[in-house]
């Protein structure tokens, strides 16, 4: 799935944050609960924090077609039904997942401001990431 | 009908026209009717110029921070509904949804720069202008004001005036576009919310009608127009003989020059986005390329293999990057020039007509056009198309490049694209056009700056948004004091 817009990255990015924030919230009881639920909080932040940037950061001017961003190479399978290493191996591929996709997504994007979030959340990403594999 | 008949809206409430008349407003992408808009009748403008006539003194009285805070109010409205607006807008006008975005963010902008207005409505004043005399200016609100607002930016446009005009003091009506006329009427919903005394608001639909009853009518104190030179002209004209301030921002036929040491891949995104962005209905759309030396074959392959790679569709999916046009009638007009390019002469190399969008066979749909071979004398390089249909001429220098675009009766913007900083002096410098872009393709000016016009692109002198609008709607009186 080419992204070749400014509506069609973000709308992609706010799906994956949806994606993370369900799968952080399903998973009741357990060691993982904790860290889980802080995830899920920070996911859904993250999806207002995207969601703004869709509706404040559009400039007309420079609504430039973007090329070159397959939406395809970031997909996650998750299972929810894993067992605790398993949940845990998944949401550690999710955030480096994420972190690859905002990463390129920021070398893509027109809009300065947008790309300076997404190299935020990249990085967000990795410090999550490091939070799983204490 | 999703959004039904539409109503007027005058005197603080919603009121049902009572004219015979009725035009169906389309969906561009599905060919679906989803609104009715009437022809509002000459009785119904009186009655909203005597509404907002009669509510003008205490508006004006209305101390300007709490006029700002009715600003405040409706931009936490817009922002509430962002979403709806722009989707409504897709619906009626056809271009994509970023696109729609954008509109409501500079619509919004509007707002946030009106509700300014104790500072931007601040006079001055001068002591001892003769020993013991001092003088002041004091901007003062005028009366009643009108928008006759164009299609393709129906929710922007009308607040590139509203809002500065009601934050001033003043009274207004607005007169929605009849093609696209959904939009404006959302926003006349968020307007009733956020409880204007009534008669402050108006909205009156309509077409010819409505503006020559709102042109004539002596408790109108000016008008503000977007549109083409040929409506924009008669505005002006018959507004300045009813005594009536104007301000009317016309056609535009915008060059976009490429000198050949531009950044080559940045710039053909940017010329893609002029040309065809809203699918070319805007007044800043780049008509013409001016190839510069040894940059015209590179440029010329380059913009063909990417326009030709961009995703047609209904404005609605996020995946689409360039939209129907608004009707059929639009369509057979452009597709009337796209003949008439190749009859005089032109070599059409990359030909949109024929676009097919599955599942969607009543669409207004055609594809990006490219002409090459152009010449400043065929119709396709001097009149106005408003569509995707661009042409490329290509020039030997720099100053054949500014002969080319003096040549042409408008001046509503022009774009360099260069990494030369000689180059952007002059041509900013030295050009006749309102909106100048270096290296940007769409030199849209955000809401605190005029957007600006000269030529047969814009008839008056204070253009719409920012500083200007505020000298717009208000009086300058002088005042000179002496105590005895």
């Amino acid at each position: 799935m080419e992204l070749g817009t400014f509506g069609a990255i973000l709308r992609f990015a706010m799906d994956l944050e949806q994606q993370a924030a369900g799968f952080y919230e399903g998973t009741t009881g357990g060691e993982l609960e904790g860290i889980f639920r802080e995830l899920a909080r920070g996911s859904r932040k993250r999806l207002s924090r995207l969601e703004r940037a869709r509706r404040e950061m559009v400039a007309e001017m420079i609504l430039e077609s973007i090329t070159g961003l397959d939406g395809d190479a970031y997909g996650v399978n998750l299972d929810p039904e894993a067992d605790e290493a398993g949940l845990l191996h998944q949401a550690q591929a999710l955030e480096k997942t994420f972190a690859r996709f905002y990463r390129d997504a920021a070398d893509k994007m027109p809009i300065r401001e947008v790309a300076r979030l997404f190299q935020r959340l990249a990085r967000e990403n990795k410090q999550r990431e490091a939070q799983l594999s204490r | 009908m999703e959004y039904g008949k539409l109503k007027n809206y005058i005197d603080g409430e919603w009121v049902e026209s009572q004219s015979d008349e009725v035009l169906h407003v389309g969906n561009p992408a599905t060919g679906e009717v989803i609104a009715q808009v009437p022809l509002s009748t000459v009785e119904e403008v009186n009655r909203a110029v005597s509404a907002a006539a009669e509510a003008f003194q205490e508006w004006r009285e209305t101390p300007s921070l709490v006029r700002a805070r009715y600003m405040l109010r409706l931009k936490v409205l817009m922002e509430e509904h962002f979403e709806d607006l722009a989707c409504a807008i897709v619906k009626e006008h056809g271009k994509i949804i970023d696109e729609a975005r954008g509109e409501v963010r500079r619509a919004i902008e509007n707002v946030e720069v009106a509700a300014s207005v104790p500072s931007l409505m601040m006079g001055y004043n001068a002591e001892d202008i003769a020993a013991g005399i001092d003088e002041e200016c004091v901007l003062q609100p005028v009366g009643v004001f009108c928008c006759v607002a164009p299609f393709n930016f129906p929710a922007m446009v009308p607040f590139w005036f509203l809002p500065y005009a009601v934050a001033c003091g003043n009274t207004f009506i607005v007169k929605p576009s009849e093609i696209c006329p959904v939009s404006q009427d959302r926003l006349f919903e968020m307007l009733d919310e956020v409880d204007f005394p009534p008669g402050v608001v108006n909205l009156v639909h309509g077409a010819k009608g409505v503006v020559d009853a709102l042109l004539t009518d002596p408790d109108v104190a000016g008008v503000s127009f977007v549109g083409s030179t040929p409506v924009g002209k008669y505005i002006y004209s018959t507004a300045a003989a009813n005594g009536k301030r104007a301000q009317c921002q016309a056609g535009a036929k915008n060059c976009l020059v490429v000198m050949p040491d531009a950044v080559l891949d940045r710039t053909v995104a940017a010329l893609l986005t002029s040309a065809f962005g809203t699918a070319g209905q805007r007044c800043l759309s780049g008509a013409l390329v001016l190839a510069v030396g040894d940059v015209y074959e590179p440029l010329k392959a380059q913009l063909v293999e990417a326009a030709s790679r961009l995703k047609i569709g209904d404005g609605l999916d996020e995946a689409t990057q360039m939209g129907p046009v608004v009707s059929q009638k639009s369509l057979d007009r452009i597709l009337g020039y796209v003949e008439k390019g190749v009859k005089e002469g032109a070599e059409l190399i990359l030909d949109g007509r024929g676009v097919q969008v599955e599942g969607y066979p009543s669409g207004h749909f055609i594809g990006p056009n490219i002409f090459d071979q152009v010449k400043p004398e065929m119709t396709i390089a001097r009149e106005e198309i408003f569509g995707p249909v661009l042409g490329i001429i290509a020039v030997a220098d720099f100053e054949e490049a500014l002969a080319i675009i003096k040549g042409i009766p408008y001046g509503n913007a022009a774009s360099l694209f260069t990494t030369s900083g000689k180059w952007a002096r002059e041509f900013k410098y030295r050009l006749p056009c309102g909106n100048i872009g270096i290296n940007i393709g769409v030199a849209a000016p955000i809401a605190t700056f005029p957007f600006a016009g000269m030529k047969d692109s814009f008839f008056g002198d204070l253009h719409g948004q920012g500083r200007d609008a505020i000298q717009f709607f208000t009086d300058r009186k002088v005042v000179i004091t002496r105590w005895f």
